[in-house]
């Protein structure tokens, strides 16, 4: 498919989940694939660290959409077609999560349907109808979106659509505080169900239930999963098989800028100083870096104003903890925990105007169900929360430092409120904050999701039409954030590039392949 | 006003697009795109370019060089960390890092203070060739050798020989710049009192400050020395910590030749001190890889073998020597920062061949398994290919 003119047809930017995965469909579908990575190695914020013994798993929590074998799902397609799949092993969580409100709190949702209804209907059985109806919905809600989305559903006329889809245009666009409200009285089904807010980075009164339901699903229905050797193990799997398949990856090699002529993409140069040319580019960067810093014709007027109404989203402060005892001895008995300083998320939330205290803490362990994690008699502990990056970036750099680790102890001192004595088991202990992220991933606002994943965000409103004939971004920053959306993204941006690719080629040459 | 779509059936979804359509056009797109590399340049620097301000001789074997910034101000640190500076010596680009040894809070300059290394390939050029205004290139500072307030306390113990004492003269001055309730007793040992490098300033700051104490230890002391001889050994540390040496949170630093390192982490373990608390960071890579565990026994450290680099060329090196370093001769340029086994910046996929690597290298598991390694701690122990 290689194109006499270019140097290679595809030039991919970002080896993060979108790059891989898109790299990989388009060397399996026989296009010359060059992919650029600024960093040494693959996976973007999908990778891992060492220290000490520990090697710490930077930012996946739990993986969705995986499914099991009987029970597939997309990600288990997506990296089962290339062989992807075989290299991974994969352990499953048994619950979604366990969440603790000060010691007021302390419930554990397994990842089935029933086990929710009894563990929350144990709590307050007078709301265990509330209960069904939530699960109902976000199984009702998810399938209807999925209708109406992939299977015709928005050819239909405005009435059609609302009888055929009931819960979906009632619900999708209703925030999830505003479903909780409806349905329960109790405050602490409420923060239990709620939970989840941390992966999407908006609190239940700015997210739209559509979102929520979705990830909720995927994770209630197709089960939570980690990987052993991480994330990193995923990366380097799908970048293996990128090389298998012919593909050409440059690592230390970031690109400079996306060349255009005449409005229409025709190479990439690179900080090196090397120039490729190319038919398309698959820009795994942030959308506002993509157009405003890499596209040689600067910012786009569509895509100004489409940056207008989209926030740059969260980042976060990670602590990573390799300790020195085993899960079972520190109290953890679930592989994700989340610990909330209040019952209303919404006041717990991440702030653009300080710091703040931590308020709603996740803390991940691997170790519990997959004790080769880590070291024998070891844990392996992440706590996250979640922070614009404002408040980080305004610190002089004198006082940096001193901010990022004094914030990395209070993470630790809440911690400790539901697992006491993680301090004094330190073996290997190391901050990031959103300047990390930022560090490592050069997104604006170090954003771990893209932009703020309010109803506005939703792929109800934000298309990812073209505006540069030949560009076509895959990332965080067109979809929501995570894993799951990610890798999916990748793997859609290569089709559409594939699709192009062989219209054009239709039309210059006339004849079929 | 357009046709109504079946989007429009979706509740809330018409005000969604009217505050998509009412946002004011924002005046900070183009700084979005620049804000990660403008925060970045500022904190995390992928390379500084230096100049000499100052050369100043510490001993006669021992020089410091002060180097400031030749563009944006020098980034933050933490006492104890290094830099990787680059060099460029009888047509080889190398690089070799070193501690900081000025205080954190003297943010205009950094000192690299460099003891020449009997048959060194680059220190002897840097103690006895470097002049004010030569330039240089770094890394930004880095590594995992410093106080890290997460889980050490406040009574620490900084055990340095020889040159190893670098990192110490920062974090001294970073505990007297900053007051508070950090403690630091420093137990240097030197072959002779001529060889204690920041003597009068070390003494100074001990006599100045409640919170730091210096103890020399010398052990091929003249008729003049009147202070402690012999070698750090437990005993001696047993005695200066006293009572503390035992608290969960006394933390005890190890900072020199690879010696000091085997001899005082038995000497630490006998005393019953959690392995946890004894912090140290390789230095280098293995000087005698011969006595790897997995070194093939018969195999002479100064026999060559075929390196052949993907798809550029090949190149026979000793496999006694760290294959980043064979690489760098061969012309080939790569990332690089510790020279020691743990940043990974240097890691390079072995595609056929063995190499055998120090227990310093910290490799992901993951990469163990699809063949990558740390050039700087590798060694080439058969023919091999390597991907860069």
């Amino acid at each position: 498919m290689t194109s006499s003119t270019s140097d290679v047809d595809v030039v991919v930017i970002g080896a993060g989940n979108a790059g891989l995965t898109a790299a990989v469909r388009l060397a399996q579908s026989g296009a010359s694939t060059l992919l650029l990575e600024q960093r040494n190695i693959p996976g973007g914020c999908a990778t891992s660290f060492r220290r000490g013994r520990f090697e710490f798993e930077v930012a996946l929590h739990q993986l969705s959409g995986l499914g099991t074998e009987d029970h597939p799902f997309q990600i288990r397609q997506l990296l089962g077609e290339p062989g992807v799949l075989d290299r991974l092993e994969f352990v499953y969580e048994p619950d979604l999560y366990r969440v603790t409100v000060l010691d007021l709190v302390d419930v554990t949702l397994p990842a089935d349907k029933t086990g929710v209804i009894e563990a929350l209907a144990a709590l307050h059985p007078a709301e265990r109808p509330g209960v069904e109806r939530f699960l109902d919905l976000v199984h009702d809600v998810f399938q209807e979106w999925i209708g109406f989305t992939y299977l015709g559903g928005s050819q239909l006329a405005p009435d059609e659509a609302k009888k055929k889809y009931p819960l979906f245009t009632h619900y999708a666009l209703r925030t999830l505080r505003d479903v909780l409200d409806e349905l329960f009285v109790s405050q602490t089904l409420k923060t239990v169900l709620a939970a989840y807010w941390p992966y999407l980075g908006q609190t239940p009164a700015s997210l739209a239930f559509l979102d929520y339901a979705v990830i909720f699903e995927v994770y209630l229905e197709y089960k939570p999963a980690h990987i052993k050797g991480g994330s990193q193990a995923m990366s380097n799997a799908l970048l293996e098989e990128f090389q298998r398949l012919g593909g050409e990856v440059r690592f230390n090699c970031a690109a400079d800028a996306i060349l255009t002529a005449g409005g229409q993409v025709t190479g990439v140069s690179t900080a090196g100083g090397d120039t490729v040319s190319c038919r398309a580019v698959v820009s795994n960067v942030s959308t506002p870096v993509t157009y405003g810093r890499l596209l040689d014709t600067g910012m786009p007027a569509a895509v100004r104003r489409d940056l207008d109404s989209r926030p740059i989203g969260v980042s976060g402060c990670m602590v990573y903890l390799g300790l020195d005892a085993a899960p079972q001895e520190l109290g953890i008995t679930a592989s994700t925990s989340f610990c909330l300083a209040g019952f209303d998320h919404d006041r717990l939330g991440p702030r653009r105007d300080e710091i703040g205290e931590p308020r709603a803490v996740a803390v991940t362990c691997y170790s519990l169900g997959d004790p080769s994690f880590s070291p024998p008699g070891t844990t392996h502990l992440v706590l996250m929360d979640l922070h614009y990056s404002e408040p980080w970036t305004r610190l002089s750099p004198a006082e940096y430092l001193d901010y990022k680790f004094a914030y990395g102890s209070k993470l630790i001192d809440f911690a400790q409120r539901t697992f006491p004595g993680l301090r004094e088991k330190i073996v290997e202990a190391d901050v990031a904050t959103p300047i990390t992220v930022m560090r490592y991933l050069r997104h604006p606002g170090g954003a771990i999701y893209g932009f703020d994943q309010t109803p506005s965000e939703s792929a109800l409103f934000r298309s990812n039409d073209i505006v540069v004939p030949g560009l076509y971004l895959a990332g965080a920053w067109t979809g929501t954030g995570g894993f799951q959306p990610t890798l999916t993204a990748g793997a859609a941006a290569a089709d559409a590039v594939l699709l192009a690719i062989s219209r054009t080629s239709h039309s210059a040459t006339g004849t079929t392949r | 006003m357009s046709e109504r779509t079946a989007f429009d059936a979706i509740d809330r979804y018409a005000g969604i697009v009217a505050s998509i359509a009412a946002a004011p056009p924002s005046q900070a797109d183009e700084l979005r795109a620049t804000e990660p590399a403008t925060v970045v340049a500022r904190l995390h620097p992928r390379r500084l370019s230096l100049t000499v301000t100052d050369v100043i001789a510490e001993t006669p074997t021992t020089t410091t060089l002060r180097m400031a910034s030749i563009g944006p101000d020098l980034p933050p640190f933490l006492a104890g960390q290094y830099v990787n500076l680059f060099v460029d010596l009888d047509g080889t680009r190398t690089s070799r890092p070193f501690a900081i040894s000025s205080a954190p809070a003297d943010r205009g300059h950094y000192d690299l203070t460099v003891r020449e290394a009997a048959r060194g390939f680059v220190s002897p050029y840097l103690v006895r060739r470097v002049k004010p205004g030569d330039t240089f290139s770094s890394t930004s500072p880095m590594g995992e050798f410093f106080h890290n307030p997460l889980f050490h306390g406040d009574r620490l113990m900084f055990l340095a020989g020889g040159s190893g004492v670098t990192p110490a003269r920062s974090m001294i001055r970073d505990i007297a710049a900053r007051g508070g309730a950090r403690r630091l007793h420093l137990v240097y040992g030197s072959k002779d009192p001529d060889d204690i490098i920041f003597r009068a300033e070390l003494d100074e700051l001990a006599h100045a400050n409640d919170t730091i104490d210096v103890t020399h230890v010398i052990s091929q002391p003249d008729h003049s020395w009147g202070g402690r001889t012999g070698f750090i050994n437990g005993d001696l540390i047993a005695e200066l910590a006293g009572p503390h040496l035992h608290q969960m949170t006394y933390y005890l630093y190890l900072s020199g030749p690879p010696a000091i390192y085997d001899f005082c982490v038995g000497e630490l373990q006998r005393l019953g001190v959690a392995r946890r608390r004894v912090r140290y960071e390789a230095n280098g890579p293995p000087a005698e890889p011969q006595r790897l565990h997995d070194w093939p026994g018969h195999l002479d450290p100064a026999a060559t073998n075929a390196v052949a680099v993907d798809g550029r060329g090949k190149f026979r090196a000793p496999c006694g020597e760290p294959l980043l370093n064979s690489l760098e001769r061969a012309g080939y340029q790569l990332e690089v920062g510790c020279r020691s086994g743990h940043c990974s910046l240097c890691r390079v996929k072995i595609l056929s061949g063995t190499v055998v690597n120090g227990p310093e290298a910290l490799i992901r598991k993951s990469d163990e398994w699809t063949g990558h390694t740390h050039a700087c701690t590798a060694f080439a122990v058969s023919d091999i290919e390597v991907q860069l």
